[in-house]
C-alpha cells in the first residue's frame, strides 16, 4: 500500500524520532545510535527496501562523525536520510548488513577512509588503498597537502 | 636514405635498423587518467596515426612504447612498473600531461604520485591538460626522430640507475611507518584496528 509522506512523516513521530521535511520526495530523519537498527527494522518493515548508501561526514570541531544511511522506497517513492552521530574519539557503530547485504562495501569503504568502526561486521578489510599506514585519508584532520610534499616530493610555489 | 649513412658513432646496420624500428612502433597505452579519451581520435581516421606505422598492442611483451595518459594513482604505479619491466628492450614511455611531470591539478592529493620521471624513466612528456591528438602526434614524431638518431635511450637508464628507481618506488609503495606524524586520534585507531585483520 503506497503511504504518502505526512502518514510517513506520522508514524515516524509516533515512534518518537525526529523528522525534517525536506523536498517532496525527501526526509531527513536524526536518530540515536542505540536506537539506529531498531529504526531501520521499522522503516524496512514499512517498505522501505532499498538502501541507497551510507555517507561519513567528519565534523572535526564538534568532535563528531555523522553517519547518514540513505534509504528508499520503491513503493512510496520516498528517499529518507538517516542521520546518527557519534563521537569521534570511539567511532563504532552497529553494522547493517544483516539488513541489507549491500551495506558490506559501504561499511568497508566508510572504515577504511574514516576508521569508522562496524561492530559485527566480519570483514573491514581494506577495499581501495594498499598499504595504507597512516590515519584514514579523509578525516578532517589528515593534512593531504603535506602527505604530498612529504611523501611524493610535491611542490608549493607561490 | 642520406640519414642511414655511418658516421663515428654509429654504424649503417644501427641506422638501418632503427629506420625500420621508428616505422613500426607498438604502442601500449596505459590508460590513467584523463588523458586516454584523446587516443582513440588519433587512432582513428581523424589523425590516423596509424599512417606513421603507429597501432595499439594488446600485451606489454609485443610493444615498444609506454603511453601514460594522466595522473598515476599509487595502486596504479605498481601495476605500471610491471608493465613497464614487462616490455622487451627496446622500449619508450610517453608521458602525457601535466599530472605526470609536477602533479597537475592532483599534485595535493594523497594518493596519486607527481612527478613519473622519479619511479620510470621517461623518454618524452607531452605538454597540455589534456594534450591535443596533435601534441600526441607531435611527441611519436619526434619518438621517431629520437629513435632514428639513437637518442631514446632512457631505457637504459632504468637498468644503470635500476637502484634509485627501486628506492623511489619502495618509498612510496611499501611505506612501513606513518608518514604523517601520530596524533592522538591516529593512536585510538590503531588501538580499534587491532581487533580486525586489516
Ligand atoms: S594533466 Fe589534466 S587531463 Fe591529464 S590527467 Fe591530469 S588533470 Fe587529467
Amino acid at each position: 500500500m503506497k503511504l504518502d509522506k505526512e502518514s510517513i512523516i506520522e508514524l515516524l513521530n509516533q515512534k518518537g524520532v525526529e523528522v525534517l521535511d525536506l523536498y517532496p520526495n525527501q526526509i531527513s530523519v536524526n536518530i540515536k545510535k542505540d536506537n539506529l537498527l531498531n529504526h531501520l527494522v521499522f522503516l524496512r518493515s514499512i517498505g522501505f527496501d532499498h538502501l541507497s548508501f551510507i555517507n561519513a561526514v567528519d565534523f572535526i570541531d564538534e568532535g563528531e562523525f555523522e553517519l547518514v544511511y540513505h534509504v528508499w522506497s520503491y513503493t512510496h517513492k520516498i528517499h529518507v536520510l538517516n542521520k546518527v552521530r557519534i563521537s569521534r574519539n570511539n567511532p563504532v557503530i552497529p553494522t547493517i548488513v544483516n539488513l541489507w547485504e549491500q551495506a558490506q562495501f559501504y561499511e568497508q569503504e566508510i572504515h577504511e577512509f574514516f576508521g569508522i568502526i562496524f561492530e559485527g561486521n566480519k570483514d573491514l578489510s581494506p577495499l581501495f588503498l594498499e598499504n595504507w599506514v597512516d590515519i584514514p585519508p579523509l578525516r578532517k584532520d589528515f593534512d593531504t597537502k603535506e602527505f604530498s610534499v612529504r611523501l611524493f616530493g610535491a611542490e608549493i610555489r607561490r | 636514405m642520406e640519414d642511414l649513412k655511418a658516421n663515428d658513432k654509429r654504424s649503417y646496420i644501427d641506422n638501418l635498423i632503427d629506420f625500420f624500428r621508428k616505422r613500426s612502433i607498438w604502442m601500449l597505452h596505459y590508460c590513467t587518467g584523463c588523458g586516454a579519451v584523446e587516443l582513440p581520435p588519433s587512432m582513428t581516421s581523424r589523425w590516423d596515426i596509424e599512417r606513421f606505422g603507429i597501432v595499439p598492442m594488446a600485451t606489454p611483451r609485443q610493444a615498444d612504447v609506454l603511453l601514460v595518459t594522466g595522473y598515476v594513482s599509487l595502486k596504479t604505479l605498481k601495476r605500471i612498473i610491471k608493465i613497464y619491466e614487462q616490455m622487451p628492450e627496446p622500449k619508450w614511455v610517453l608521458a602525457f600531461g601535466s599530472c605526470t611531470v609536477n602533479g597537475g591539478i592532483y599534485w595535493d592529493s594523497y594518493n596519486t604520485i607527481t612527478n613519473l620521471a622519479e619511479y620510470i624513466p621517461v623518454d618524452i612528456t607531452v605538454s597540455g591538460c589534456m594534450p591535443r591528438p596533435e601534441a600526441v602526434i607531435d611527441a611519436l614524431q619526434t619518438l621517431m626522430e629520437m629513435i632514428q638518431s639513437g637518442e631514446g635511450g632512457a631505457y637504459k637508464k632504468y637498468k644503470e640507475n635500476y637502484e634509485y628507481y627501486k628506492k623511489n618506488q619502495d618509498r612510496v609503495l611499501r611505506k612501513t611507518a606513518p608518514i604523517l606524524g601520530s596524533s592522538e586520534t591516529e593512536s585510538i585507531y590503531q588501538e580499534k584496528e587491532g581487533n580486525y585483520e586489516t
